[in-house]
This record gives C-alpha cells, sequence and structure tokens, in this order.
C-alpha cells in the first residue's frame, strides 16, 4: 500500500474510531460512589494490603487510603481505576482543585475535583502522607 | 539469483484492522445487555492503543532495516536455501510461530525484552484495539537474533519476516471477549480468545501463562499452558497498573525503571545485570515480588486454590506460601 494511503488510511480510522466511542459514552470516567467501592478498588490493585482509612474526594474521583502497607492515592482513570502507594507525594492547588504529583514516571500527576474549602485541607493530608 | 518478494502483510491489513475493531464495537454495543463480559471499550485507552499501534507501524518502517540488514548478512553466510515453495511457506511459518513462542516467553522472563513488550499488556480493557497496543522499541532488545535459526537453515529474510507478519495478524482477532469459546479441537491446536485471555489476565494464576502465537500446541508442550477458567475472570492489566494514558508514558516507563535500577548506587555489578535482565518483579533485597511470591500470595490467601490450574506447586518457583501466611489476612481480599 502506497504510504500516503496507508497514512490516511490510519489517520482517519483513529480519528473514526475515537469519535464513534466518545459519541457512544465510552469517555464517561469511573465514579469511586463510596467507601466500599474504594476499599474494593483498592484491593483490586493492592490485595496483599490491611486498609485502616478512606477518605472520598468530593469530586467521586479520587480516595486517599490508608493502609498498614503505608497511605496511598486511589483514583478513576478512565472507566477504570488506579492505585499508587506514595512515597513523597507533592500536591498543589489548580484550577480544578488540586494538582497531585506522585513522582512516578508511569503515573505523572493526578487531578483532583476539590471544591476550594478543602484543597488546603487535602493538600495537608497527602504531603503529611509520608510513610 | 535474485531475492524473492512477498507483500508487507500487516501494512495491507490496517484496513481490515479497523473495520473489525468497528464492528467489535457495534456487537458489544449490542450484546452488552444480556452479557457483561461482552467486552468493552474506553475512548482514551483506545486512543492511546491506536497510537502506539501507528507509531509502531512508522517505527517499523523506518527501523526495519536493522534487522533487515542482520538478517540478510546471515542469509549472504548461509550455504542453504530451502526455496519459496508452499512447502517452504508452511515449515517457515511454524517454525516462526515456534520462534515467536520463545520470544515472547523471554519478554515476560527477561525485564530487558519485558520493558518493551509491557506496554502490550499495559491497557485495562481487552479488545481488539488492545491489539494493535503494539512496541516502540522491540528492535533494541536484540530479540532479531532468534530469528538467526530459520535463516541459517534456509529460509530467505524476506520469507522469515513475511510469516511473522502473517502471526502477527492471526493474532489480532484473538484479542476480544466477544467470542467465548471456539470448537473443541480448534481450542486443542490453536491459539483462541479464551487462550490469550489468560495471557493478558493479572490474575496470579494467569501470570506468565499461554505465551502462544498461533499454534497453541507450544505452550501444552513446554507446560506454560493455562486454561481460562469459568470462575476466575481474567483481570486485565499490569500487576501495577500505570497512571496515565500518555504513550510517551506507556512506551518507555518500563525503560525508565529499569535504568534508575540499574544505576542506582550501592549495587555490586552482579546486581546491576541482574535488574536488567532478570524476571520482572526481581530486587536485590527482596522488598518487590515476582510473579512466583505474586502467586504464593495468593494460595496463602487461598490455600483451596492450590494445584487448581495455573497455582500448582511448580508454578510457585523456590517461594512457599507458607511463608507468607501469617502476613496475608484473607479478609483483606475482595468477595469474588
Amino acid at each position: 500500500m502506497p504510504l500516503e494511503i496507508l497514512l490516511i488510511v490510519v489517520a482517519a480510522g483513529m480519528i473514526g474510531i475515537t469519535l464513534m466511542l466518545h459519541l457512544a459514552g465510552q469517555t464517561r470516567a469511573f465514579e469511586i460512589a463510596d467507601e466500599e467501592t474504594a476499599r474494593g478498588e483498592w484491593l483490586r490493585h493492592f490485595p496483599d494490603d490491611e486498609i485502616h482509612e478512606v477518605t472520598l474526594a468530593p469530586g467521586n474521583n479520587a480516595a486517599l487510603i490508608r493502609t498498614a502497607q503505608g497511605p496511598g492515592l486511589l483514583w478513576s482513570l478512565g472507566a477504570d481505576t488506579v492505585a499508587y502507594h506514595m512515597a513523597h507525594p507533592s500536591a498543589r492547588a489548580c484550577r480544578k482543585g488540586l494538582r497531585v504529583e506522585i513522582g512516578d514516571f508511569a503515573a505523572p500527576a493526578v487531578t483532583l475535583r476539590l471544591p476550594p474549602e478543602e484543597r488546603i485541607r487535602w493538600a495537608a493530608r497527602i504531603e503529611g502522607t509520608t510513610p | 539469483m535474485t531475492d524473492p518478494t512477498f507483500p508487507d502483510v500487516v501494512n495491507l491489513f490496517v484496513p481490515g484492522f479497523i473495520g473489525l475493531i468497528l464492528i467489535e464495537f457495534v456487537w458489544i454495543m449490542f450484546k452488552k445487555r444480556e452479557d457483561r463480559h461482552a467486552g468493552r471499550y474506553e475512548t482514551l485507552d483506545s486512543l492511546t492503543s491506536l497510537t502506539m499501534g501507528a507509531v509502531s507501524v512508522g517505527l517499523g518502517l523506518v527501523l526495519g532495516f536493522i534487522t533487515w540488514g542482520f538478517l540478510m548478512a546471515l542469509w549472504w553466510i548461509t550455504p542453504f536455501n530451502l526455496g519459496t515453495s508452499i512447502w517452504a511457506i508452511l515449515a517457515c511459518f511454524i517454525l516462526d510461530d515456534l520462534r515467536y513462542y520463545w520470544v515472547h516467553r523471554i519478554g515476560h522472563r527477561s525485564r530487558w525484552v519485558w520493558a518493551s513488550h509491557v506496554n502490550h499488556h499495559s491497557s485495562q480493557h481487552y479488545n481488539l484495539s488492545t491489539a494493535l497496543r503494539q512496541s516502540w522499541t522491540d528492535t533494541f532488545t536484540f530479540m532479531m537474533i532468534v530469528r538467526a535459526p530459520l535463516v541459517l537453515i534456509g529460509f530467505h529474510p524476506a520469507l522469515v519476516l513475511f510469516c511473522g507478519g502473517l502471526n502477527l495478524i492471526y493474532q489480532f482477532w484473538i484479542h476480544t471477549e466477544a467470542i467465548k469459546k471456539m470448537p473443541r479441537w480448534f481450542e486443542a491446536v490453536m491459539n483462541t480468545p479464551s487462550h490469550h485471555r489468560v495471557h493478558h489476565g493479572r490474575n496470579p494464576r494467569y501470570l506468565d501463562a499461554n505465551y502462544a502465537g498461533v499454534f497453541i500446541i507450544w505452550d501444552k508442550m513446554f507446560g506454560t499452558f493455562v486454561p481460562e477458567l469459568e470462575d476466575d475472570k481474567p483481570e486485565y492489566g499490569l500487576v501495577h497498573n500505570l497512571g496515565t494514558f500518555n504513550p510517551l508514558r506507556v512506551a518507555f516507563h518500563e525503560w525508565v525503571g529499569l535504568f534508575r535500577d540499574v544505576f542506582r548506587p550501592g549495587l555490586t555489578l552482579r546486581q546491576r545485570l541482574m535488574y536488567a535482565v532478570a524476571p520482572p518483579g526481581w530486587s536485590h533485597d527482596g522488598s518487590r515480588d515476582d510473579s512466583n511470591h505474586i502467586r504464593a500470595k495468593y494460595v496463602a490467601r487461598h490455600p483451596e486454590a492450590r494445584g487448581t490450574p495455573g497455582l500448582e506447586p511448580h508454578r510457585l518457583g523456590k517461594v512457599s506460601e507458607a511463608e507468607f501466611a501469617p502476613r496475608v489476612s484473607p479478609v483483606s481480599e475482595p468477595a469474588e
């Protein structure tokens, strides 16, 4: 296949599939609706952990998890969740809420949707989670 | 004598990849109400997979000369020529699939190759777009060396690469949850969606299993076959899933981790080497879990699962689940 045709087919295919998925509602984010969901999702990622405390973000897109193995952050990534233990996190206010950097190349930063009055409290909790 | 020419089948099949993704998605939308395991798509996840695939094809065009040059050098020195008859093509296809099995197995058992292959497993979804989440860095794993015997026994490099392309195309359709099981005879001989779902599972019993490309018989011959169990549905992704859809981070995260480990201070030369080539999860101080440890911990939490497919004693390596019994609390496991 000539290169220019291949490029057109690839570009059209990528745009078409992405549009179709978006219009069909496949961009909806996973909602961490309650503590039980947060616990279940955390244990899906870290089945050996013993969870002590769960704090849900008001936007239902993240949760701070305290475990016997150390503190961590669970958040929604598209239709799924991801979870990371936090060794030396940093948090700073951004337009939507709080931007948390975990210091891992595979999970660069998470934006937590938080109302202004919650941001300072959450930043303190996250940065105070150094094990 | 002129070199034989074969079509670049992967590039020719690109419209087929796109068309089949569209068909699978429409099928899932129709089936989803009656079968929640019919499959699922996520927009950014699929866009990441498509981007990985597109760049992989592009890099193949740009860097293909390295593998081609290496294989042609071997062709120049070999005294054998098996030609391009239908029998030669068939034999090459079968032997190339054996080559694929071993490259794939090494790809999961040596971090140097895993760093390249890991991105194919980085989606938490399993659909036809996942098949296109291909490596950008496989040239630099030097696994083209495993193709050397094929050329040295007389298969022309063009034929070897043609068979590799057919192998890749075969593997596209097995990345789906839409097909449950194929007929029994087919499941016995060929790699199928069911067998390959196991390969993509992050469930402890499914780790390091079903490396086959086209013929599942290699796994059965070499002891790496694990069947898909009805009561342990594969959960897709990595043991530690990625927190990003950024294709650059998907492509390079394990390389970054590998080089950080290799160059961390205070290690012996052997430890540095082990961080590069030992199985993923190896660590000099035992602070990380490799797949044997993950399985042993699972068996410690679920003693009743010991000896079931994928959790046989030989799949725990030298690790004893008793080692973890006091530390792993059964109550911490979510309901299954």
